[in-house]
């Protein structure tokens, strides 16, 4: 029997549909995943289930019942709750205020939700003291209390919008084992992911989006992944490479080391030295705890990490955005540690930084005026500036990195995130002198054609002899690209990996600080 | 002789310090929600008038209040919509509605009042309370003070149960920390921080109307004197914490208090420094005191619901 029925939904964002005629059943006690690219709609069909958005089209049934919600409020209402990719506990409180939010008698009774928490977790193994504060917690705790707060209602239906995105390879594990769980005692379950391995571990049925529309619904069993992927990218798994080669890589197996590999493997001179590196946040909290990494001459070293465990912080200082309490950065025989972010340009280090829209672009002003932000100077005459040429340049760039975009005047914010980050690595890469690149999540947020974009052309700067730092949360991302995995944790560096002997579990063990290599 | 100069300094002090409480208190549960009421000065203001004019037409002190709290209650109102439905810039608003306030009690003061303005308005009388007189040196201070005087202390209690042991008060400090953890909760952002301005604007007109009925039983032009904007200093200076915002506000009474009593022990300071002083005082505090302690974090931030 259906808990949930979308028929004809649509939804339009502007001249933009992201949602098209969508039509759905989601049965009692399944667990369903929706698989997608991102930008295929997977969000904003749960947003649409949720009462965030309202659909510009179609309907919605709940238990058999008409359902359009006006807000979240009349999903919870109704029993229909979710935990966002973004968690929605307000950091400075504790974990029992946060779970009294919204459901409170008008009297706050705390004694109440402890005893709830403590059935909760021996239903479901979810155990959290009620105290903590939530801004003390790791990701996988916090999202643990998501889910007690999603539970505590008893609800029909329960919507996890990407929720392993954040989590350590065993924390993955307990989720999926908590959705079964659920789907066991007659709730329903969405999953959003794009991640195959997690599909066939834990879902009855599969919904395939790509661009707003259902492709297939599928029953899992029997069913064969690889059309699942062929459904996802509408195209062959081999023209996708490695992308989808990692993807499909359900056991965890290494993936075939990718074409790059042809390069220089063996790595020459030392080009990024940093020894002992030391950063405490404005607050005094250690975040990088004697840090030391070479990166040598045509050699791309990735790092991984669950997140918050200083690898941002990594990149800001070498950015230059970020000043480090202690230990030397040296970039091509210069001390770059502390040095503004001029001077750390003019060492011959590009900076592709984790946060896109924050640091790398001005959303506001052109593709040429992005390209050549650095560079001002460059099409100075007698202190004028000569835009003509600024634009023949940028053109040109455009064209060498595939940035699409109908002019270099059109505004930055025009373009779609993959050709954003395009025009980011063209004018880091085009950098002269340029010795070293970081590159921090740089494929975050991307599409999987960019993403083999941004692939090939940090694979062509090693290739030609630049040193490369790639900073990811993404394992399957640094197994397929690096020439070497650093593994950090705390904000030290526990263990290395060299490419060939990759393997999730032993980065997975490492990330989680259980294993030593 | 210096002990009853000194009952008369805390006597004038807590009486100065009344309106700035009423004000704060209902200021810094606002500010807690997320929305700063810049206008707090002018809200006070018009009550002030309001009252005045209500008692002095009426005869009731107790009805001029209500009239001063009701007036303030509906500028808040104002407040909220802009702020809160229209998402307008809280800072502006209040600074409009301050010019709005001052420019309209003194014109309608001088319209209505200015052939009487030597009238007297009736006013409450002080409680004179006799188990309090009996505290040495502050008691006979703490005794003789009007009714709303201890209305105003006992504000700062239920204020402080409000947003410790109520789901209110949790939904007001998650609305003002994380307006999206609030609504994805079902906690609606809109009507919280309509409630918080609301009560900041009842407040408000408490303090306003103590001024004019209940401490100097009169109405001047521009009488509150950046009152308000006291009670908000007193807010970030207290740290967005009910006592130590309480703390703040009688800081600020006696250092105005100060102006009875350095003359009456004759010591050599300009009556203008003195006058000064609570100001200075609080553009100190603000600048020792601001980015030390945590501010709500949507604090002045329109909420718009997103993906």
């Amino acid at each position: 029997m259906a808990v949930l029925e979308l028929s004809g939904l649509t939804k339009r964002f502007g001249a933009f549909t992201a949602l098209d005629d969508i039509s759905l059943q989601i049965e009692r006690g399944e667990v369903h995943c929706l698989l997608g690219e991102n930008g295929a709609g997977k969000s904003t069909l749960c947003n649409l289930v949720f009462g965030v958005h309202r659909p510009d089209a179609g309907t919605m049934t709940l238990g058999g019942e008409p359902f359009h919600p006006r807000g979240p409020a009349e999903a919870l209402q109704r029993g229909v709750v979710m935990v966002h990719q973004h968690f929605s506990l307000v950091p400075n409180m504790s974990v029992a205020e946060n779970l009294m939010l919204g459901r409170a008698s008008a009297v706050l009774k705390p004694q109440d939700i402890i005893v709830r928490m403590e059935q909760l977790a021996a239903e479901y193994g979810l155990e959290i003291d009620p105290e903590a504060r939530i801004e003390d917690l790791s990701v996988g705790e916090r999202q643990r209390v998501e889910i007690i707060k999603c539970l505590l209602g008893d609800p029909q239906l329960l919507v996890l919008d990407e929720p392993t995105a954040v989590l350590q390879p065993d924390e993955i594990d307990a989720l999926l084992a908590i959705c079964r769980q659920v789907a066991l005692r007659g709730k329903s379950v969405i999953l959003v992911t794009h991640k195959l391995g997690e599909i066939s571990r834990v879902a009855d049925r599969t919904t395939v989006l790509r661009q707003g529309r259902i492709i297939e619904t599928v029953a899992m069993e029997g069913a064969d992944i690889r059309s699942l992927v062929r459904s996802m990218v509408g195209r062959d798994v081999q023209s996708a490479g490695s992308v989808l080669a990692a993807a499909v890589d359900i056991e965890g197996k290494t993936p075939a080391k990718p074409s790059g590999a042809a390069g220089p493997v063996s790595p020459g001179e030392a080009v990024l030295e940093i020894s002992d590196l030391v950063y405490r946040d404005p607050h005094g909290v250690p975040r990088l705890d004697g840090l030391s990494l070479t990166v040598g001459t045509g050699e791309i070293v990735g790092i991984a990490g669950v997140e918050g465990n200083g690898q941002t912080e990594l990149g800001l200082i070498l950015a230059g955005l970020a000043a480090p309490s202690a230990g030397a950065i040296v970039v091509g025989g210069a001390q770059v540690g502390g040095c503004t972010p001029q001077e750390i340009t003019d060492a011959g280090v590009g900076i592709v930084p984790e946060d896109r829209h924050a640091v790398a672009c001005i959303k506001e002003l052109s593709v040429a005026e992005n390209l050549y932000l650095g560079a001002i100077g460059k099409f100075s005459r007698f202190g004028l500036l000569d835009k003509s040429a600024r634009r023949k340049a940028a053109e040109a760039m455009m064209r060498d990195f595939d940035v699409r975009a109908s002019s270099p005047d059109v505004s930055m914010a025009s373009l779609s995130g993959g050709n954003q980050q395009k025009a980011v690595l063209a004018r880091e890469l085009s950098l002269d002198p340029l010795v070293f690149l970081l590159a921090a999540q740089p494929t975050r947020g991307l599409d999987v054609g960019a993403i083999e974009a941004v692939y090939n052309r940090i694979r062509a700067a090693r290739d030609d002899g630049l040193g490369v730092l790639l900073i990811s949360s993404e394992l399957e991302e640094l197994m397929a690209v690096s020439d070497r995995i650093a593994v950090i944790y705390r904000g030290k560096l526990v263990g290395e990996l060299a490419a060939g002997s990759f393997s999730r579990e032993a980065i997975g063990a490492m990330m989680s600080g259980h294993a030593h290599v | 002789m210096i002990d009853e100069q000194m009952a008369v300094f805390i006597g004038s002090g807590l009486r100065l310090a009344v309106p700035i409480i009423f004000a704060a208190t209902g200021e810094m549960l606002s500010e807690r929600a997320g929305v700063l009421n810049l206008s707090l000065d002018g809200m006070m203001l018009m009550s002030a008038f309001t009252a005045a004019l209500a008692s002095w037409a009426t005869g009731s002190p107790l009805i001029g209040v209500a009239a001063g709290v009701l007036v303030a209650t509906a500028v808040a109102a104002l407040q909220a919509v802009l702020s809160v439905t229209l998402r307008a810039n809280q800072l502006v608003v209040g600074i409009g509605f301050n010019i709005l306030a001052l420019g309209s009690t003194t014109f309608l003061y001088r319209e209505i009042f200015g052939p009487l303005s030597r009238d007297p308005i009736p006013g409450f009388a002080q409680l004179n309370l006799p188990w309090l007189a009996h505290i040495p040196v502050i008691g006979p201070a703490l005794a003789n003070q009007t009714g709303l005087a201890y209305v105003s202390i006992l504000m700062v209690v239920v204020t402080w149960l409000i947003l410790k042991y109520t789901s209110f008060g949790l939904a007001v400090r998650a609305v003002g920390e994380d307006p999206r953890a609030a609504d994805k909760a079902g906690i609606s952002v809109a009507k919280t921080r309509y409630l918080g301005v609301l009560y900041a604007g009842i407040l408000a007109g408490l303090g306003g109307a103590f001024m004019s009925v209940a401490d100097s039983n009169t109405f001047t032009e521009n009488m509150t004197k950046g009152a308000g904007y006291l009670a908000i200093t007193a807010v970030i200076f207290g740290g967005w914490n009910p006592w130590y915002t309480l703390a703040a506000c009688l800081l600020f009474g006696f250092a105005t208090a100060l102006q009875f009593l350095v003359p009456a022990l004759q010591l050599d300071v300009p009556v203008a420094l003195l006058l000064l002083l609570p100001y200075l005082l609080a553009l100190v505090a603000i600048a020792g005191f601001v980015g030390k302690s945590r501010q709500p974090s949507a604090l002045t931030i329109p909420f718009e619901r997103g993906g």
